[in-house]
């Protein structure tokens, strides 16, 4: 099935579907900022899904989808990095700049006033004391996370012993990270790409 | 002064930029060990602070560069610490996507999204420990933190109204004078 759509489309990619809409480097910058405004909460997956698949058609859904994979494995934050994706297909270059401006211009304003009432606020000692309980409340994000993550990797020797030894030599150790990750992650591909289930694609 | 400060917030974030896998949160410790330890630009209590505020702060974590930024270097600061934060990891993406979209499906490309895992859970875990390390150690904030890391395990609450919640807590705890 899907070999006979390879051969009699070579390239199914979005561009050439005649469906999709190119939009104006406007059109693009609005709707980020409004998905960089509306995505306080942290939904901004399903607010841009909605903007540039269902309500504007600037790429397809198969797209978008990839796009959210890549997102996710690639360095930067997954949100930014989804909407330099949405940008990039849509309008190129600009387009991808554009969208990653409107994404986090709003946030980078709120966050300007937050570090500026904080410099108004330090000299309360209670600033410091209710700031330390928030920090325990992010920390207890990042754990909860983590844990959430930790069972959806592979159950083997290898990702518990790469896991323990980055979190020994970057946490306990104080090592630079640098160097750990530039060990630890050719390290770790290199277990993946061997203990491969699907060698049939290889 | 400015200036180098300028300079060292470059030298600080964009490489961490390239190795934020899984976002703000993977790079955390190394942030820490660098604004702290090796260029000595804030305290461990600022540190915890600042990243405190970064996440009751909307948007992206990553954004935690900018309040770095503008802590240590104004404005000015701010916008460089942004742009080297973003900068080098959407140059990666930029070039990656159009090498996966040539690639639909490759023994690389999934050793790549089961490999950056342990990895980034090791970072992820070394960044909690770097935050619980530079605040205050107290039975009060174990207690904290305990409870909260069992409401987001548990629960589907959301994030932003439980860190609300906690700094309500506090601030009445603090008028009652503990």
């Amino acid at each position: 099935m899907s070999d006979i759509k390879a051969q009699t489309q070579p390239d199914s990619s979005s561009h050439e579907n005649p469906q999709l809409v190119t939009p104006s480097l406007w059109q693009l910058m609005i709707a980020f900022l409004k998905i960089g405004v509306t995505s306080f909460g942290g939904a901004s997956r399903p607010m841009m899904h909605r903007e540039s698949v269902e309500a504007n058609k600037w790429l397809s859904d198969r797209d978008f989808i990839a796009g959210f994979a890549l997102a996710q494995v690639l360095p930067g934050a997954n949100p930014v990095n989804l909407a330099l994706y949405v940008g990039l297909r849509a309008r190129g270059v600009p387009g991808a700049a554009i969208a990653v401006l409107g994404m986090v211009l709003p946030a980078f304003c709120v966050i300007l006033l937050m570090g500026y009432a904080y410099r108004e606020l330090i000299v309360y000692p209670a600033t410091h004391f209710v700031l330390a309980g928030v920090a325990g409340a992010g920390v207890a994000a990042t754990i909860a996370t983590g844990v959430k993550m930790a069972t959806k990797l592979d159950r083997n020797w290898m990702t518990l012993i790469i896991a323990l030894a980055v979190f020994f030599a970057v946490g306990v150790l104080h090592i630079s990270m640098t160097p750990v990750v530039i060990i630890a992650i050719p390290a770790s591909l290199a277990a993946a790409w061997f203990t491969d289930k699907d060698l049939r694609h290889g | 002064m400015d200036d180098n400060r300028l300079l060292g917030l470059i030298l600080v974030f964009a490489p961490l930029s390239i190795l934020s896998f899984g976002g703000g949160q993977a790079i955390i410790a190394d942030m820490q060990h660098q604004t702290v330890d090796v260029w000595g630009w804030l305290s461990a209590n600022q540190f915890s602070d600042l990243f405190a505020i970064s996440r009751a702060a909307p948007g992206p974590s990553t954004l935690i560069a900018a309040l770095i930024g503008y802590q240590i270097a104004g404005f000015a600061g701010s916008i460089i610490a942004t742009l080297a934060i973003y900068i080098p990891s959407s140059i990666v993406v930029y070039y990656a996507t159009s090498w996966w979209q040539n690639h639909p499906d490759s023994r690389l490309k999934r050793s790549f999204e089961r490999g950056l895992g342990p990895v980034a859970i090791g970072l992820l875990f070394a960044g909690a420990l770097a935050i619980i390390e530079s605040g205050p150690i107290s039975w009060l904030m174990m207690i904290n933190l305990a409870i909260c890391t069992a409401i987001l395990y548990f629960t589907k609450f959301n994030p932003y109204k439980l860190v609300g919640s906690v700094a309500l807590v506090f601030l009445a705890l603090n008028m009652i004078g503990l």
